[in-house]
């Protein structure tokens, strides 16, 4: 065994070397920090360090699965990637191949930067834009929306619960949907003309030859996309939720990252926070593994 | 091929001694920084004796310290009146000055053990602890009477003392104090351009106010022939003031919690909480109050009530400083007005406004010695002197001399703050620029109040909350005041607070942001569901950890 290592490290040892500063970063910066974890089982005390704190247990995990936040932050989490999983992973695709059947190759070029511009804007730009847009009084988008009969009169976007979760969901895939079609772009640029052409013979037209051409071209992709985000399942970006949160709306919008931030960093309870932060990583690597075995078990594809 | 591998070896080699050199360079500049402060060492123990007469001799201490500052202010080396008290006190003071994001900065710092002698504006109580060793205390030098100054702010208010000591006895920072500041952050002003052309009256009840508020609202008070432009109440987060007039004696108030009849309470869950939110929702609901008032950010807040030119835009509203609320165009147009009462036959004594005394005249930790400094006799007279009478007004308003100009020596014992040398700047972002200012080790005794005249601002700050007066000295001599900013926890009950108050905000946050925008929602049948849901979260706990830690503060400063 050792001997198979060690002449397999000497086989290749230029590759070696070659990732040997990707590992270094990830040794350093993702293994190393991870010491860091046993702060949820100690009772954190300044004056000892990190590492200094006697010994508790699980003791703030039952807390937090005790606490009445419990249900409500899981709740919320849970109900805002969802949506943000379901609506916004289809939207990339069909982007993709609506872009990728434009003929014209400089309408593709300004479509295609136009749609991913809008990645770019940073979060608490794009938050400052929704309140300016949606604001009740002086808002261009719900004015429309109001003008139009969509929504009622009385209603603020920016307020009301159940207008949270289709603002952020939305908002989001304005932002990040032609940024994340660029990779289903690169996937059919790499399909074979020769299968087009055999299509067309067959008799296919437009849209058939994307159903039995394009969309099976893009499967492997597609599943290694949704493994990936299955992983993030109870991560929601922490930033645009904390900035798109207000009183009136707190009920759904305190989300596990934003109740980890109050208690603790601003309220300093640091081993009660590493412990709700790491049972949502606990929760996201479950979710991961669960979607990887059924892919591989259904598809036979998979991350490893 | 085996020559390529020299030539692999070869670059590796200098790639080594590259990052050899880098690190050989590094140290080297630790060494030079550490020679630096040798020659300074060597300058303190030959001044260590003759401390004050060194300045006579020309012999001068060296010292070095560190300033957390704004970012307006400018270089300290530039502030003569500190030029002349390190001169009065013989010392020389090599200064590092940190304008931004001092709080990352500083754990590197402190964690790295290599601090300068004195830090001024950049320590926290919690500092002490966490980096137990690297301060010196400052107990033992006021005992042995070394800060006669200090000492003597400890004498005249005792409660400063219980702030800054910690539970060995032990002073790591020194606190501040001063007199001049108004006793309550926020002033409710009304539109009286707008009150006197529709012909109305100012309001003496809240119920008057409401009538008032009504006209606001269908009248076109600004006369720009659009009815729908004028915002007759608008507020920013919960407006606690108000609550004040409605009974809620909120004497030096902490998230929610204050003392009456010496019993720590909640206004979150008090009967006049209830129906103070009662009248809110109504307002509210008669489209009254600003539609964002819950969604709108603080700089909208503030550029809407500086109205479109000359035309005003809010007519009531709460504020710290006209100037400030409103801009210059339409400030002239608002006056302050007293604390309300709720209704016509409301008793007057029941009627309180938000009273912060404690918060506006006190900070913790201003200033702080390293342990390691080598001259402790002439560090720690330099910073008593902060704390002396006429040095104080120059730490927080800037120099009283002929180069800095900012302060005024009548002669009398009495002085004057002069106005910006500079005359298109503000007063408030002139004592900034010449001055350490707020947050600075300071003492400005109570009869400073009688001897100092202020800036215009300042002054128009007091005077705007005369108006209040009646109210606050009626509080001040009935009420108990909440003790919140002297009150220490231990580990575990802070734990707790913060645990339990995270939940119990959770619910008041959204109980209070639900019932002020949706009129639907009956209060009166809601409310003894939600006085019990925040109990059970976590409010009876905090209630009795505070009331505990209240009485003990109390048994202490007996």
């Amino acid at each position: 065994m050792g001997r198979k290592i060690f002449s397999a490290l000497k086989r290749d040892w230029q590759l070696w070397v070659m990732i040997l500063p990707a590992l270094a970063y990830i040794i350093i910066f993702c293994y190393g920090p991870m010491y860091g974890i046993q702060l949820a089982f100690r009772r954190y005390d300044f004056s000892k360090g990190l590492t200094g704190g006697d010994w508790v247990g699980l003791k703030y995990f039952m807390q937090y699965f005790q606490s009445p936040m419990f249900g409500t932050t899981l709740r919320n989490t849970f109900v805002i990637s969802f949506f943000s999983l379901i609506c916004g992973f289809p939207v990339p695709i069909l982007l993709a191949l609506v872009i990728n059947s434009l003929r014209q190759q400089k309408l593709r070029r300004v479509v295609q930067t136009a749609v991913y511009m809008p990645y770019f804007i940073s979060t608490v730009v794009m938050v400052a834009i929704l309140q300016i847009l949606l604001s009740p009084s002086t808002g261009v988008v719900s004015g429309l929306l109001k003008s139009s009969h969509l929504i009622p009169q009385s209603v603020n976007l920016l307020g009301t619960p159940g207008a949270f979760v289709p603002v952020y969901v939305l908002s989001g895939i304005w932002q990040s949907a032609g940024w994340n079609s660029i990779i289903f772009i690169a996937a059919l640029s790499s399909v074979d003309g020769q299968l087009y052409d055999a299509a067309r013979v067959d008799g296919a037209n437009r849209f058939k030859q994307v159903i039995h051409v394009e969309l099976p071209a893009l499967v492997p992709t597609i599943v290694i996309l949704l493994i990936m985000n299955m992983g993030r399942v109870l991560s929601v970006g922490f930033e645009k939720v904390f900035l798109m949160q207000n009183d009136m709306n707190i009920s759904v919008s305190e989300v596990i990252s934003t109740y980890v931030f109050n208690i603790g960093v601003q309220s300093g309870q640091f081993s009660f926070g590493s412990a709700v932060g790491l049972f949502n990583t606990i929760v996201n690597f479950v979710f991961l593994m669960i979607a990887n075995m059924v892919s591989r078990k259904t598809a036979d594809i998979s991350l490893m | 091929m085996i020559r390529k591998k020299w030539l692999a070896l070869l670059l590796a080699g200098c790639m080594a001694a590259g990052v050899l050199a880098g690190c050989g360079n590094s140290q080297g500049v630790g060494k030079d920084t550490a020679a630096s402060s040798d020659t300074s060492d060597q300058g303190g123990q030959s001044g260590e004796k003759a401390e004050k007469e060194s300045a006579s001799t020309g012999e001068k201490v060296k010292l070095t310290a560190l300033i957390s500052k704004h970012s307006l202010t400018k270089d300290v080396n530039e502030m003569e009146w500190l030029n002349i008290l390190e001169e009065e006190n013989g010392v020389d003071i090599e200064w590092q000055q940190i304008t931004a994001d001092w709080d990352q900065k500083k754990s590197v710092m402190f964690a790295g053990g290599d601090i300068p002698d004195i830090l001024f504006k950049a320590t926290a109580t919690t500092d002490f602890a966490t980096y137990n060793g690297l301060f010196e205390n400052l107990a033992p030098y006021i005992e042995a009477g070394d800060m006669p100054n200090v000492a003597g702010m400890f004498e005249d208010h005792p409660e400063l003392r219980t702030l800054c000591t910690d539970e060995n006895g032990a002073i790591y920072g020194l606190p501040n104090y001063r007199s001049l500041w108004p006793r309550t952050n926020r002033v409710l002003y009304i539109n009286k351009t707008w009150v006197d052309a529709l012909g109305l009256q100012m309001p003496s009840t809240m119920d008057e106010l409401h009538e008032v508020l009504l006209a606001f609202r269908d009248k076109d008070p600004n006369g720009n022939g659009d009815t729908t432009d004028e915002i007759p109440l608008d507020f920013n987060g919960f407006p606690s003031f108000l609550l004040g007039c409605f009974g809620v004696p909120l004497m030096n108030e902490s998230d929610g919690y204050y003392v009456e009849d010496g019993t720590v309470k909640n206004f979150r869950v008090d009967e006049n909480y209830k129906e103070f939110m009662i009248w809110l929702q109504e307002l509210y609901g008669e489209g009254l109050i600003n539609e964002e008032v819950i969604t709108q950010d603080y700089s909208k807040f503030q550029s809407l009530a500086r109205g479109e030119g000359t035309t005003a835009k809010v007519g009531v509203t709460l504020g710290w400083e006209s100037g400030d609320r409103f801009g210059t165009e339409v400030a002239d147009q608002y006056v302050p007005l007293p604390a309300l009462k709720p209704h016509a036959d409301s008793d007057e004594n029941e009627v309180y406004w938000g009273y912060y005394y404690d918060n506006n005249s006190v900070n913790a930790a201003t200033v702080a010695l390293s342990a390691n400094c080598k001259n402790m006799e002439a560090a720690v007279s330099f910073i008593d002197d902060f704390y002396a009478e006429e040095i104080g007004i120059q730490v927080l308003f800037g120099g009283m001399n002929e180069v800095d100009n900012c302060i005024q020596d009548n002669g009398d014992g009495t002085y004057t703050v002069l106005p910006p040398a500079d005359s298109s700047i503000d007063p408030g972002t002139w004592k900034w620029t010449n001055s350490f200012a707020d947050y600075s080790p300071y003492y400005i005794a109570d009869d400073m109040k009688d001897k100092l005249t202020m800036g215009e601002d300042m002054a128009r700050v007091l005077a705007e909350r005369e108006p209040l007066d009646p109210t606050l000295d009626l509080m001040e001599e009935k009420c108990d005041t909440y003790p919140a900013k002297f009150i220490n926890y231990t580990t575990d009950e802070n734990a707790d607070l913060a645990m339990n108050q995270s939940n119990i905000n959770n619910i008041v946050d959204q109980t209070y942001a639900a019932w002020l925008t949706d009129s639907t929602r009956n209060i009166e049948e809601e409310w003894d569901a939600y006085v019990k849901s925040v109990y059970d979260i976590g409010l009876a706990q905090n209630l009795e950890i505070r009331q505990t830690a209240y009485e003990r503060y109390l048994e202490a400063t007996k």
